[in-house]
């Protein structure tokens, strides 16, 4: 359960991560966005993943924990990208 | 990863030019020249996270075990059996039943070849009542696991050179990749669909950043589990008397020196006592592995050791006894700062000390490192073949790639769950039947490379990747047929090992049907000049639309 909050985490994490990016701003939003919101959302996501690595380590020790930080922001990662090639060829088909 | 040009072009003010030319460069040939051993290892090194699993599956005839023997109990049955079958044997080493694992392994030294000529024996025993299993012979995953690290046909120095030697191109590749891929934060999540090479590119680059934590430490780690043979200058200088060298060897396993058997017959001490011993230190189920050298000898001494699960590090943690009495002579239970972190980074690398959840992870991520590769070696044919005089008529070279591509990618696939189909097709009673196994897996590989050798290219990836969605499709049900356990008594039965490598075989094959058909549609009705190489991962999407 614990890791599924890991896991959870971790994806939102990057999700904000994602929607710091310029050129993903721009297919997402249409529009980049104010340099304050930019700079939130990047603290934001930095930050909830170093939660995640706080928790992992805390529960596990820094040996499983690091272990489990890195494969879960591996799978994490690569969720919100293949969410993001989805949009991007089927959710993104109305006229913006 | 990328070549020359693709880099360069988007990049107006010339800024790093040189050495991400030079990487690059670097990075292609680094990851091409062994790139299809380096697939072959990283496949096989996947599977081989759940070796044990897969073993399990390829004994259909050895019951689940539904709840843990006292692993005291059985090393005391199985010492037994061995005192019967192998006297006189000069060491023996068996590992214990424990969750992923519902037989006892064990090999030992003795006169296997004839009266004087001592070799390795190894055999599989049942925990319940101590006998050889009952169960078709077979390597069953080990031989993936084997496979990953010394090939077969081949002498297994030679074999763990030559996967050393790949690790190292892997290793020069990853750093060389990673400094000539120049925006990665900026390019973390881009993808852009239906761009070629661009595509081609864009996936490469996400299996590789993604994973690039693990990507880099497996890589490393791999060539710690084998340093000793890599490197050995360094310990020869340092660890010249008999005695050193004993002492590197315990600080590194848990094998104990077989020393000089005194010639005195003593019947070997309680083994069940000894393991009780460990128990009460380590827990109930916690032990690994139980080694004896000498046993039924004055000088016999027996080492119990700590099962590898719930620490990262590999390095023994052992207890050893007097093998005629009993008595507990030592306990190794920490070893010097230098031995242990050989011990973490060799753990990390083989992952045993992974729960469940884990080991998915490393097993969906090595997966990933395996598509990295993959994706790498497709596409050096994909940015070569728009430069191509006449695309009809590539040059030798190209067409070498194209098609160890082809049989590489696609057909290591076939040739796998070849293996698979062989274990449960090949009559019980053959004669070396775990040799003729491994013989069907090397057959069935050579029949792919003869087929991407004779058909055109885009129809043998298609019928390749076919091939393996079917073979792997049809696995449940061949299971179904020759063995009592079909998935649906499985599933009922609550035995996840044997639904999980079921259920796994029919996700493999929709991922194959899914690659086949994105590659037969890309391309088709595009007239072959215009045609660019089949896709294998993410195509790239013409003809999609």
């Amino acid at each position: 359960m614990n890791q599924a909050l890991a896991f959870a985490l971790c994806l939102v994490g990057f999700a904000a991560l994602v929607l710091a990016t310029r050129r993903q701003q721009r297919e997402l939003v249409g529009r980049p966005l104010a340099p304050a919101a930019t700079r939130l959302l990047r603290a934001a996501g930095g930050a909830a993943l170093l939660i995640v690595l706080g928790l992992l380590v805390g529960r596990q020790g820094w040996g499983l924990g690091l272990v489990m930080f890195s494969g879960l922001t591996t799978l994490a990662a690569s969720v919100v990208y293949c969410a993001l090639i989805g949009y991007a060829r089927f959710g993104a088909r109305e006229p913006r | 990863m990328t070549g020359r040009g693709v880099e360069v072009e988007d990049d107006p003010r010339g800024a790093g030019r040189g050495i991400r030319q030079s990487m690059s460069g670097l990075h292609t040939w680094a990851g091409l020249l062994l790139g299809w051993i380096l697939y072959a290892m990283f496949l096989t090194g996947t599977v081989s996270y759940f070796k044990d699993e897969l073993s399990q599956w390829m004994r259909p005839e050895l019951p689940r075990l539904q709840q843990l023997p006292d692993q005291a109990v059985v090393a005391q049955r199985v010492a037994d059996e061995l005192g019967i079958i192998a006297p006189g044997a000069s060491q023996w080493s068996l590992r214990l039943p424990d969750a992923r694992n519902n037989s006892v392994y064990a090999f030992w030294l003795g006169a296997t070849r004839g009266p004087g000529r001592r070799g390795f024996a190894e055999g599989h025993f049942d925990p319940a009542t101590g006998h050889s299993v009952s169960s078709r012979d077979t390597l069953g995953g080990d031989f993936f696991y084997r496979f990953h690290f010394q090939f077969y046909y081949m002498p297994v120095l030679w074999g763990r050179l030559l996967a050393g030697v790949a690790a190292m191109f892997m290793l020069v590749a990853i750093v060389a990749g990673v400094i000539t891929h120049k925006k990665i934060f900026v390019d973390f999540f881009t993808f852009r669909w239906g761009k070629g090479q661009r595509s081609w590119l864009d996936a490469h680059n996400a299996l590789s950043v993604f994973g690039l934590p693990f990507h880099a430490m497996i890589t490393y780690t791999g060539l710690v589990t084998l340093m000793a043979l890599y490197m050995p200058w360094g310990e020869r200088a340092a660890f010249k008397t008999p005695a050193e060298r004993q002492q590197l060897a315990a600080e590194l396993s848990a094998f104990l020196q077989p020393g000089k058997p005194s010639g005195q017959p003593v019947p070997l001490a309680s083994v069940e006592a000894m393991v009780r011993q460990a128990q009460q230190r380590w827990g109930h189920d916690a032990i690994g592995r139980v080694n004896a050298v000498h046993p039924g000898d004055a000088a016999a001494r027996v080492a119990v050791t700590r099962a590898d699960a719930s620490r990262v590090s590999m390095s023994p943690q052992s207890m050893e006894f007097d093998g005629t009495t009993g008595e507990l002579l030592a306990v190794h239970d920490h070893v010097g700062a230098a031995a242990e972190t050989r011990g973490v980074l060799y753990g990390l690398h083989l992952g045993r000390f992974s729960d469940t959840v884990m080991r998915w992870l490393y097993f969906l991520v090595s997966l990933m490192g395996t598509a990295m590769v993959g994706t790498g070696l497709v596409m050096w044919t994909v940015k070569r073949r728009q430069k191509l005089p006449d695309p009809h008529r590539p040059h030798i070279g190209f067409r070498l790639v194209e098609r160890l591509n082809i049989a590489t990618i696609a057909g290591l696939s076939v040739a796998m769950t070849g293996f698979l189909w062989a274990n449960r097709l090949l009559p019980v009673a053959l004669p070396a039947r775990a040799g003729w196994e491994i013989n069907a897996f090397f057959i069935v590989w050579a029949a792919t490379l003869l087929h991407a050798l004779l058909r055109p290219a885009r129809s043998a990836w298609v019928e390749q990747l076919w091939g393996a969605a079917v073979l792997l499709g049809l696995l449940p049900i061949l299971n179904a047929l020759t063995t009592a356990r079909p998935l649906w008594r499985s599933l009922a039965d609550g035995d996840w090992v044997f639904a999980g490598v079921d259920l796994m075989c029919w996700a493999l094959a929709l991922l194959h049907a899914v690659l086949a058909l994105r590659t037969a549609r890309h391309g088709a009705g595009v007239r072959s000049s215009t045609q660019r190489s089949p896709t294998v991962a993410l195509a790239s999407g013409e003809g999609a639309r």
